[in-house]
């Protein structure tokens, strides 16, 4: 550990605490999260093993890079590359409305990193301002894998435990145990929306029940026929029957039309007929996206 | 010893069987919560002295002889009437009794010398753990018995759990597809073809020759085959498999046999059956035994070179680091300790656990030939018996030294190749060659090597695997006539 310098907390991470450091030798600045292992205790914690071993293989641009592991007599470092900000921060720094061009920026940023995420067989199911990680030049990378995982084709099932309420898509409030890359594209759906409202969320839900009454108010109440096999779901209950209302163009007033459309793309109940993160990229919204964004190499 | 039935979904899916078996006279089904007992062995018995406090020797003694001859602890016998008498109080009270009887008198028979907070630990783990995996059941029962229509995930989960009994339908199908094991068992064929009509508006990336079966845009519309990554993911993996080099390790290490590492592996594939794991987790396991050892040697001095006494520990660790990554419950630690008998420390596993990752670099995201075999069997419809053949033929293999240096994508397509030859299904087709990327050439060779592997003479020993797939509910794809080698080659 004498390789860097701690300079202050930034944070807590699923399963660690997060600080921002400094490399001695090349001053770079790094952003280190400790893990202690306890003798007493089941060893290296799988978020922590699955957060590692998974960000050692997902090399992008839009990734947060692991740099290293450091192994010491109690703890596990892992050394992170080092970003200014979240996007949680980041909304909390505006003074006034977000710029169109940066949430056109910003989201195809998140789904070009959920793509290679789900083209490399990982489901991140934790997206959300906090974990998505802004630098100086405006890069958004996606961070915290601790509840991320690798998948198997076809998928097993999975703990329904996963996703923060806010981002969590219908399915998985009704218990799905069975989820794909679906489960990351409602979460990013959701990201869009508060995006394009300047970090306003789209449905900060108290609860479970709470949380599925905003979404279907919106988007209205699904049935069997708007998604065959909802009412099988594990914790399916049947919630007042609302019509779709309002319609996106209230909810998002700031975003173009192809911006809704891609929005009600992603913000869809059943998980079979949510679009896919290359799909996304491909979406017209993204066609005067600035050259430079888009042809960012990875 | 009865083998087979340990998949988590069975148990989950038929309460009803369940219950029958508890009462039936062959109660086949009912040794399942023991399956952990079962598999407290020393993985080595008198090959290893793992057991390396003098005094204690001479009481694990008539252990040792026991698991090396008829892999089955005096123990066992003893317990199995427990759990038909107990089925009237509710399972999860049964089972801790059961677990609870089972450890007193393992502890009667052998453990009087075990350091004592190790069998205290042991003792809660497992007990944890069937508590936990009964309380488990009983939520998926309620939930299918509250409800005639079971609930879809529940079904799901239940049968994608499985491995013989993988559910290979569409999400459609998933419901009627989940009724009973025996309708399972005649559902047999992958062929999913007559369930989906094609979306014209899709657009599939990756283009297939002609003559080839496009699997994944058949499957475009079911989500859970994540077929829109399906072709993307699996060219990575192939492309991931060279990072994995597996070398003639067993040269640079003394004291250790290619013998000793099959009695390892058979004993891992032991453990899991008895905690229910998935076959990906035990193929990782595997993988990362023989990572291990081909790393350490080569970066370490010999002295500091795995003795054989750590073999199973090793072993145990593997698991563990792979039940972490890959498990949605893993054991708990204790489970661990307390199948391997007690041998090792609660300190000695966490040690090992993070002496394996840093030598494999954390980097987990091994290509293992079990996912490789699902891939190509789904995308050229071979039938689930024929499939289940290809997996006895894998796993037989992860016995043989011999073949650890060889690549994970060709002794998938390889075991395919041979089951479809013996169960004279058809040739190397273009679809499997497009989907494999191996023309038969490639893979011919390691195919024959294989096929010697099930012409050897079965041995006591490492008899799990056989044990194994002669199940029902595998088909019984063990005990299928072998073929000679002029048929794979003609």
């Amino acid at each position: 550990m004498q390789k860097y310098e701690k300079l202050e907390k930034i944070g807590e991470g699923t399963y660690g605490t997060v600080f921002k450091a400094k490399n001695k030798e090349t001053h770079e600045i790094v952003a280190l999260k400790r893990v202690r292992l306890d003798d007493d205790d089941e060893g290296v914690p799988s978020s922590a093993l699955r957060e590692i071993c998974l960000l050692k293989e997902l090399k992008h641009k839009n990734i947060v890079r692991l740099y290293d592991v450091l192994h010491s007599e109690k703890k596990l470092t892992l050394v992170f590359e080092h970003c200014d900000q979240d996007l949680k921060k980041y909304f909390d720094s505006l003074n006034g409305e977000i710029d169109l061009d940066v949430v056109k920026s910003f989201m195809y940023q998140l789904l070009r990193g959920l793509a290679f995420c789900h083209s490399h067989n990982v489901l991140h199911r934790d997206l959300k301002p906090q974990n998505l990680l802004i630098n100086k030049n405006g890069e958004l990378k996606l961070a915290d894998f601790g509840l991320a995982r690798a998948f198997g084709i076809p998928v097993k099932c999975y703990s329904a435990e996963v996703v923060t309420l806010w981002y969590r898509p219908p399915d998985v409030l009704f218990g799905a145990k069975l989820y794909t890359t679906s489960i990351d594209m409602w979460s990013a759906g959701c990201i869009f929306a508060e995006l394009a409202n300047s970090g306003r969320p789209l449905f900060p839900g108290s609860d479970v029940d709470d949380q599925l009454k905003r979404i279907f108010k919106l988007l209205g109440t699904p049935n069997e026929d708007t998604w065959p096999g909802v009412t099988q779901l594990p914790d399916y209950k049947p919630l007042p029957v609302y019509q779709p209302s309002l319609g996106l163009a209230q909810v998002v007033p700031r975003l173009s039309a192809r911006g809704r459309d891609l929005l009600a793309r992603l913000l869809t109940c059943n998980p079979a007929l949510r679009m896919p993160a290359d799909d996304a990229m491909a979406h017209a919204y993204f066609h005067d996206l600035n050259p430079s964004v888009k042809n960012d190499r990875c | 010893m009865s083998h087979g039935i340990t998949t988590r979904s069975k148990q989950l899916a038929t309460l009803k069987s369940y219950k029958d078996s508890l009462k039936a006279p062959n109660k086949r089904k009912a040794d399942s919560p023991l399956k952990d007992i079962t598999a407290k062995r020393a993985a080595f018995g008198d090959l290893t002295n793992a057991f390396n406090k003098s005094s204690g020797n001479e009481k694990c003694m008539p252990l040792k002889k026991v698991t090396v001859e008829g892999k089955m602890l005096p123990a066992v016998k003893t317990i199995k009437p427990h759990t038909a008498v107990n089925s009237k109080t509710s399972k999860g009270r049964q089972l801790q009794k059961v677990a609870a009887n089972a450890i007193e008198s393992v502890q009667k028979h052998f453990v009087k010398d075990l350091p004592k907070p190790i069998a205290t630990r042991a003792q809660n783990g497992i007990l944890k753990n069937i508590v936990r995996k009964s309380l488990d059941k009983e939520n998926q029962n309620q939930s299918q018995s509250s409800s005639a229509k079971s609930a879809r995930s529940d079904v799901s989960e239940a049968s994608l759990y499985t491995t013989a009994l993988e559910n290979n339908s569409s999400p459609n199908e998933i419901k009627e597809e989940y009724k009973s094991i025996s309708e399972k068992l005649d559902k047999v064929n992958l062929d999913d073809s007559d369930c989906r009509s094609l979306d014209e508006e899709v657009d599939v990336p990756h283009r297939v020759p002609a003559g080839v079966i496009d699997f994944d845009k058949e499957n475009w519309n079911d989500p859970y085959q994540v077929s829109c990554y399906a072709m993307d993911i699996f060219n990575y993996l192939q492309s991931r498999e060279p990072l994995f080099p597996i070398d003639d390790y067993l040269t640079r290490i003394k004291g250790i046999t290619a013998w000793m590492r099959a009695l390892l592996v058979d004993w891992m594939v032991e453990v899991q059956e008895s905690f229910e794991l998935n076959h990906e987790t035990l193929y990782l396991a595997v993988k990362l035994v023989d990572l291990f050892l081909t790393r350490s040697t080569r970066k370490l001095p010999e002295r500091e070179h795995l003795n054989k006494e750590e073999l199973q520990l090793l072993g145990a660790s593997a698991l563990f680091i792979a039940s972490k990554f890959d498990e949605r419950i893993p054991p708990l630690v204790d489970d661990f300790l307390y199948i391997c008998d007690g041998a090792y420390t609660l300190n000695q596993l966490i040690k090992m656990e993070i002496k394996i990752v840093k030598t494999i670099d954390f980097d987990l995201g091994i290509p293992l030939s079990y996912r490789f075999l699902r891939r190509y069997a789904r995308c050229a419809r071979v039938s689930m018996p024929t499939l289940t053949l290809a997996r006895f033929i894998l796993e037989q293999c992860l016995l043989e030294y011999s073949l650890v240096s060889l690549s994970d994508s060709k002794m998938a397509a390889a075991a395919l190749y041979v089951a479809l030859r013996m169960k004279n299904v058809s040739e190397w087709t273009p679809t499997l060659q497009h989907y494999t990327g191996y023309a038969l050439s490639e893979i011919l060779p390691i195919a024959l090597l294989q096929n010697a592997v099930l012409h050897k003479k079965p041995k006591s020993a490492i008899s799990t695997v056989r044990n194994k797939y002669s199940h029902s509910i595998f088909f019984e794809v063990a005990k299928l006539p072998l073929v000679d080698d002029a048929l794979l080659t003609s």
